[in-house]
């Protein structure tokens, strides 16, 4: 496994009180698989990812438990200095806004080479040549002459080109992407989604990649984790997941969106709203909303069961895991 | 929803253009050039349907609506509300108008007064036209508002920040409909809305639509959204409509080269389609308003482009090779070279949608 998160608690002190907003997330990403962390807002998956890579605002924020293990080693134990030659080298993160993501008084060229300059040392020509070069790789057209432009003079679709050269620039085992298409027009989605995939195949990458929308993590996902509240409420592969969620609130997101091919009737629609983070429900966080709940799931926190038909499997093994107390009827359901 | 459609145009808009000059000179400021927002838009909105107009960023379908509501004055081209043109309009005349088309917002987090109250949103409205609602009897309407948008009729000391984003919008929803509008010109009113929330709110429009009789101009970019809730949907780019027809010909028979790029670049919530979809992946980026391409605006990205195309503007009208056909694909498209082409897949390949109980869908809390 590349990355292994285990079990990783992070919590915010707020005037309010505290908010826990990572309640016990484990997942895991190997070399050449993408994995869709599914979630709402304030469902903690950017604030997991922030947390992996290392640029968690803290305080407020606070990692109160769990591991976060990088080719084997906890990075949690990793002294700062450590972590920042990590960080760029061999993880790399993609955000969402590329225009306030770059600094818009230098030129791309400039901050393209940085990253040469910083972590490898290259002299600033040298370092020009590789932004072109980089440039030119995410399909940039004019790269020799727009080296010299700055972020605000490029499209939507083009500044996130060069946000993902800029992560991709020291050939990262990992990249991280936090909603990178949501800001963009569907067309221009669809052209720099099949560049980051081709990317990834070709550099044999692990991917994680934070979204909110079903449709992308249909397209390009091998597994996806969904979040609710903090926590994982189903991890499995994408096929499965699609075909048949084993837990309600997954189930409840596939009802809910409108689909392109077909007009439906009336959307179904999960009642109530996702829990405030300093006063999540006992019992499983789902259960105020879930048509399905019952006693037990008020009162009991779901462990992560195993999906499988196969009695007895250890769910650290398993391929497919859901935080419901009734997955099964929930499957077949 | 197509139900209650008559043949009964509500809304006519015909030749509708935005033009936004560029100045140079701090002294002597001469035009230059004009951003062309909005740049010949035709359509026709009939009373108790829902027209989708979807476009990407920048193809001038908010510039359309912001017109429909008198928040721009057009640079040319009429707005003709049950025949009468009110791009002239002024005074009495006009707000008599405005009071029958109403707006709701995208950003249900920036478009209310974080220091009024609900209560105060709501009834504004009636400060302009008091007819509505005489003084004494508006705390009452205002509840009542409350209560057919699904929120506690005993919010309405709150404020808005007390209030969750779909909460919001609700609240928006519900100014909107104060004056007992006709026509609710909707830009993006669900965008910013979370996927759990986005769908109580789309039920809600629906049924408030049937509750109050009202044509809809729902504006989004959410391909599949603009589908869900219209009866008919026109696709825009760079300033003009280049294909409208009802939901069913735009979507399964779309004749246009951007429509079809469109609809196949839109992600499916289905990992099955991933082998046998087919992706029309547009190269490029859109041209400038400011300077569009001669001939056909779509000419530059399309990998159908011919001399023809540089040289004759298209007309929106129905294509030649359709036109004796009574079909689907026999609706308005403004390209020389236009022909059908399926891109989304067929229903029969899925299985059918689960059975889940429809029932509790909208008072939920929010």
């Amino acid at each position: 496994m590349l990355l292994e998160v285990r079990d990783l608690h992070v919590e915010f002190r707020t005037r309010d009180g505290i908010a826990r907003a990572v309640n016990g997330v484990s997942y895991g990403v190997d070399a050449g698989e993408t994995l869709a962390v599914l979630g709402e807002s304030g469902s903690g998956k950017s604030v997991t990812a922030q947390a992996i890579m290392g640029i968690l605002d803290v305080p407020p924020g606070r990692i109160t438990g769990g591991e976060i293990l990088f080719r084997g080693k906890d990075l949690l134990r990793f002294k700062e200095e450590e972590r920042r030659k990590v960080r760029g080298a061999e993880m790399a993160m993609i955000f969402q806004d590329a225009l306030s993501s770059l600094n818009p008084v230098l030129s791309v060229g400039d901050q393209l080479g940085e990253m040469f300059v910083v972590h490898r040392g290259m002299s600033r020509k040298d370092a020009r040549t590789k932004a072109v070069e980089l440039m030119d790789r995410v399909r940039i057209p004019g790269a020799r002459e727009r080296v010299r432009d700055y972020p605000h003079q490029f499209s939507g679709g083009m500044r996130q080109r060069i946000m993902i050269a800029m992560a991709m620039a020291l050939e990262p085992a990992l990249i991280i992407a936090d909603e990178p298409t949501t800001a963009l027009d569907v067309t221009v989605q669809a052209q720099v989604m099949d560049l980051l995939a081709e990317l990834q195949r070709e550099y044999h990458m692990g991917l994680i990649l934070i979204t909110h929308d079903l449709g992308v993590v249909a397209d390009v996902a091998d597994r996806i984790a969904v979040m609710y509240a903090g926590r994982i409420v189903e991890s499995a592969p994408v096929h499965d997941i699609y075909k048949a969620p084993a837990h309600p609130y997954t189930r409840g997101l596939l009802d809910s969106i409108p689909r392109l091919d077909q007009k439906g009737q009336e959307l179904y629609a999960i009642k109530g709203l996702p829990p405030n983070l300093m006063h999540i429900p006992p019992g499983c966080a789902f259960n105020p909303r879930c048509p399905m709940a019952q006693d037990v799931c008020r009162t009991d926190v779901p462990p992560l069961y195993a999906v499988t038909e196969v009695e007895e499997v250890d769910e650290s093994d398993a391929d497919r895991t859901s935080a419901c107390h009734f997955w099964r009827e929930c499957l077949h359901g | 929803m197509a139900s209650s459609a008559s043949a009964e145009p509500i809304l006519e808009v015909n030749g509708l253009v935005k033009h936004y000059p560029l100045t140079q000179g701090i002294l002597f400021r001469k035009q230059v050039g004009a951003v062309k927002a909005v740049d010949g838009v035709d359509f026709t909105l009939h009373r108790g349907e829902t027209l989708g107009i979807v476009g990407e960023s920048g193809c001038g379908k908010s510039t359309v609506a912001k017109m429909l509501v008198n928040l721009e004055k057009p640079t040319a081209g009429e707005i003709r509300y049950k025949g009468e043109d009110v791009t002239g309009l002024s005074g009495k005349a006009l707000r008599a108008v405005r009071r029958n088309i109403q707006m709701v917002f995208q950003d249900p987090y920036t478009s209310l007064n974080p220091r009024m109250t609900v209560g105060d949103i709501i009834g504004e409205p009636y400060e302009i036209h008091p007819e509505v609602a005489p003084k004494g009897d508006r705390r009452r309407k205002v509840q009542d508002l409350l209560d057919v948008v699904g929120l506690n009729p005993e919010y309405i000391n709150r404020y808005p920040h007390q209030f969750s984003g779909g909460q919001r919008q609700r609240i928006g929803i519900a100014r909107g409909l104060a004056l007992r509008p006709e026509v609710i010109v909707a830009d993006e009113p669900v965008s910013a809305l979370d996927v759990s929330v986005q769908a109580q709110v789309i039920n809600l429009l629906d049924r408030l639509q049937s509750e109050f009789d009202l044509s809809y101009l729902f504006i989004a970019h959410d391909l599949s959204i603009v589908r869900h809730i219209s009866d008919r949907v026109g696709v825009m780019y760079l300033g003009r409509i280049v294909e409208i027809g009802r939901d069913a010909e735009i979507y399964d028979h779309p004749t246009h080269p951007y429509t079809q790029a469109l609809l196949s670049a839109v992600p499916v919530p289905d990992p099955e389609a991933r082998e046998h979809r087919e992706r029309i992946i547009l190269a490029g980026d859109v041209p400038s308003p400011t300077n569009i391409p001669s001939g056909c605006r779509f000419r530059t990205r399309c990998w159908k482009a011919r001399e023809r195309c540089e040289l004759e503007v298209p007309v929106l009208a129905v294509p030649a090779e359709f036109r004796h056909a009574a079909g689907p694909a026999a609706h308005d498209s403004a390209c020389h070279f236009a022909e059908e082409k399926q891109v989304v897949p067929p229903e029969e390949t899925r299985e059918e949608p689960p059975e889940e109980p429809p029932d509790d869908h909208t008072n939920g809390g929010v």
